[in-house]
């Protein structure tokens, strides 16, 4: 471990101290807070000013040092949590957290000076002012290396030097102290005993051998510093008990009383007590050795690693039952188990890597203070479900479409509070964030109580920028989902929350890329929620394993809705080689994967096919036409991209049991290949 | 067989810290989160020095003090707690609590050594 990955270790500590000061913040500032609350801040707060000394990060230090008095005198009782106290506990922990970014190298040191200024003024208005400041912070400042530097000074002594009597407290040999080592650790600085006083050992039936009798006098040489000698002194607990002057010792005493201590400790007389039994703890010592630590943390690649490589193992296994299946071995009991064993790894490995949402969640209260600042919007957030795990990569990825939904529905959904009032609704908005398993899916959901999505306005800009035909109808949902057509902003003006360069397309594709979905509903008055549905892994998806001519091909089951096998005169031509097929009501294109992907060979006769009705988010449902169906399992997905390039139709690649390379089908790509777009062709 | 310290903290950084110095010394150091795992793990082992944070969640530094110094075996078992603060009230507060000693926050190792044989045969 070396002093770089302890200083990754404390960066992630401060994260997640961060994360925890700020929901106590929050309660604190909704009013839900106990004594714990406070505390919770002040630990945090306390753990990064720590580390910010141990790893030199100064201003990072003095900030909190500042920071973590202020919280003291708040958590003893000496400041009140008023209103603008809990605001500048606010402002302070945003400056905290700035700081915490440029440690990382990820911005610029902060100007803390008027924040500094600010707690300062809070402080001097506690009773008790701290006082000690200033010698606290350059108590922080001990110069260790002039220190260790006199250890190695210890030749000849010169006849100025110091003299240094300890006359240890009854008390001293309590709670493990021991003044001997105090005596061995002088010696090391070149000190000598010049003589023991046994005039307060008492006689042997009033001797108590937990109290402390014996007293020395020292001779230290005069390049030790003063600072040194009484350092080591420094746990003793009266300090009327050591003295330490300059003193000139004749050259008699010197020559007849010099004893020079070694390592070991001296006269057993003194030391009834200097060895409790606990010390020596011979039973400890044969106990292994145990961290007491339930956790571990492992470098990412490293996980990446284990995760590809089971993936690899699952493919080898699949492969190593077929061939055992096609030499008449299926029925092998070991087969069943390693089979068994395989998905348990698999699932494992996945769990892994598995992280709460609450890491993506924990962002927003942030943003949503940002944004209550710059709107003047009051809004209140609510979470459900952050435990809820999903996959690491996914939870990075989710962060800016999430940030970009909640800063959507706080810019465009919620009202101005005056506004609210008129409308009845309470003040405050309501901005709720969600995360809930379902399926094979998580679903996150972000969903505000504020005015909905005015459809007029957006279908008017829709026509406006020709998304739209002027003579379009559409339906309630196809004009909401024209809040993701690209190119479309209902911003009046660019403001710099929402309008930061990314539409609400973006997010769509980002969620997209993810293998996930986006959707709508909204009711004009009452509120909008957007819901993702995002696959718990990118590692593996369930697919339906499907033949085209004379190649093999994956759909994701989660676009698929149903197959079928249609008599020949359900499926009508709409000329030009198009043809349709009429599903309970609604038409919807056939699309042969094999006309689509430029293959020869396929079934081109929808009667003789198999008809895959699948769902797509951006184009509306269709059908996909293969040969065959083969089998429906998980596969493991490879980067096509990281092997060879970007193909148009195509997601992935996997391996399959016989060892061909199968190609993983994006639908989402494959049926917008095809014109017209669904919304036109409803119209 | 070397000595044994446990180091008591909730920071991952500081007790990896603490083993990183104290391994180098020559210890041998088992780790704790908390106070109440410090206690726990205490059940079933004796270190020869237990070095422990102040501000801890679950059952902080004090308050593990207190428990260890109520036991019989712990009475006389030296303790340095790890301190931010070098003010007299502070140090004062920990000797009352029963620490045997302190090491002010940041420390260097070699400074970390050294309070450490200050109270450890």
């Amino acid at each position: 471990m070396s002093p770089d990955d302890i200083q990754s270790i404390f960066f992630q500590e401060c994260e997640e101290g961060l994360a925890s000061a700020e929901t106590a913040l929050l309660a604190i500032k909704a009013g839900e807070h106990d004594g714990e609350t406070i505390n919770t801040i002040f630990r945090a707060v306390h753990s990064i000013k720590g580390g910010a000394g141990a790893f030199g990060f100064h201003p990072l230090q003095s900030f909190t040092h500042l920071f973590e008095t202020l919280l003291d005198k708040v958590r003893d009782g000496e400041l009140s949590l008023d209103p603008p106290l809990v605001e500048l506990l606010m402002g302070a922990f945003d400056v905290l957290a700035d700081h915490v970014t440029a440690i990382r190298g990820e911005g610029e040191q902060p100007d803390d000076a008027v924040m500094k200024r600010a707690l300062r003024d809070a402080l001097s208005a506690a009773p008790a002012s701290a006082p000690g400041l200033a010698s606290q912070e350059l108590g922080l400042s001990f110069d260790i290396d002039a220190m260790m530097a006199e250890l190695t000074v210890r030749s000849d002594i010169p006849a100025q030097d110091w003299r240094v009597t300890f006359m240890p407290a009854a008390g001293d040999l309590a709670h493990g102290g021991e003044p001997l080592l105090l005596l061995r650790e002088l010696a090391a600085l070149g000190g000598q005993v010049v003589s023991a006083d046994p005039d307060r050992v008492p006689t042997l039936d009033a001797f108590d051998p937990d109290a402390a009798y014996m007293g020395w006098t020292l001779r230290l040489p005069a390049t030790a510093e003063r600072a040194t000698i009484e350092e080591v002194f420094d746990f003793v607990s009266d300090p009327g008990s050591v003295t330490i002057e300059r003193t000139q010792f004749d050259d008699a005493m010197r020559s007849a009383r010099e004893v020079i201590l070694q390592s070991r400790p001296v006269a057993p007389l003194a030391t009834p007590a200097a060895e409790p039994p606990v010390a020596q703890a011979p039973l400890a010592a044969k106990q292994p050795k145990v961290a007491v630590g339930a956790t571990i943390r492992v470098d990412l690649d490293k996980l990446d690693r284990l995760v590809d490589l089971v993936g690899e193992l699952v493919i080898t296994q699949s492969m190593l039952s077929q061939r055992l299946a096609s030499n008449g071995l299926a029925a092998v009991e070991e087969l069943a188990d390693l089979d068994q064993l395989t998905r348990e790894l698999q699932d494992s490995a996945m769990a892994i890597r598995a992280q709460p949402v609450k890491s993506v969640f924990s962002r927003v209260p942030r943003i949503v203070r940002e944004l209550e600042a710059s709107t003047g919007k009051r809004v209140q957030i609510e979470v459900e479900g952050e435990a809820t795990e999903l996959d690491k990569t996914v939870i990075e990825r989710i962060g800016e479409p999430l940030t970009h939904l909640v800063r959507n529905c706080v810019d465009h959904g919620i009202e101005l509070p005056a506004q609210r009032l008129a409308k009845g609704k309470p003040a405050e908005g309501l901005l709720r964030l969600s995360a809930e398993h379902k399926g094979s899916r998580i679903v996150i959901s972000v969903s505000d109580d504020g005015a909905g999505i005015d459809r007029e306005r957006v279908l008017a800009i829709a026509t406006d920028r020709g998304i739209v035909a002027a003579d379009a109808r559409l339906s309630d949902e196809e004009i909401e989902q024209l809040i993701f057509a690209p190119g479309f902003s209902t911003a009046r003006e660019v403001s710099n929350i929402s309008g930061r360069g990314v539409g609400m397309d973006v997010v769509r594709q980002n969620v997209q890329a993810l293998g996930g979905r986006i959707t709508i509903q909204s009711r004009p008055g009452e509120g909008s929620s957007f819901a993702l549905a995002l696959p718990l892994t990118l590692a593996i998806v369930d697919g339906m394993v499907v033949s085209v001519g004379d190649q093999t091909y994956i759909i994701p089951l989660t676009h698929i809705v149903e197959s079928l096998r249609p008599d020949r005169d359900q499926v009508q031509s709409t000329g030009l080689g198009n043809r349709v097929l009429n599903v309970r009501g609604a038409f919807l294109p056939v699309l042969g994967i094999g006309d689509q992907l430029g293959l020869t060979g396929a079934v081109s006769e929808p009667s003789e096919a198999v008809l895959i009705v699948v769902e797509t988010e951006s184009a509306g449902s269709a059908i996909l036409m293969v040969d065959a169906i083969i089998d429906q399992r998980q596969v493991v997905i490879k980067s096509l991209e990281t092997h060879y390039q970007q193909v148009e139709g195509v997601a992935g690649a996997t391996i399959l049991g016989d060892g061909r390379v199968a190609l993983i089908l994006d639908v989402e790509g494959l049926v917008d290949l095809r014109a017209p777009v669904p919304l036109r062709c409803a119209s | 067989m070397p000595k044994r310290i446990l180091a008591v903290d909730d920071s991952l950084s500081m007790r990896m810290l603490l083993r990183a110095s104290l391994t180098s010394a020559g210890y041998d150091v088992a780790e704790a989160e908390d106070g109440r795992a410090a206690l726990e793990w205490l059940e079933n082992n004796e270190p020869t020095l237990v070095i422990t944070d102040i501000n801890m969640p679950r059952l902080d530094g004090f308050g593990l003090i207190a428990e260890l110094r109520a036991q019989e075996r712990f009475r006389d078992m030296p303790i340095l707690v790890l301190t931010t603060e070098s003010s007299p009230e502070k140090k004062a507060r920990a000797r009352d609590a029963g620490a045997t000693g302190w090491i002010v926050k940041p420390f260097d190792p070699e400074k970390l050594t050294v309070a450490v044989r200050r109270v450890m045969h």
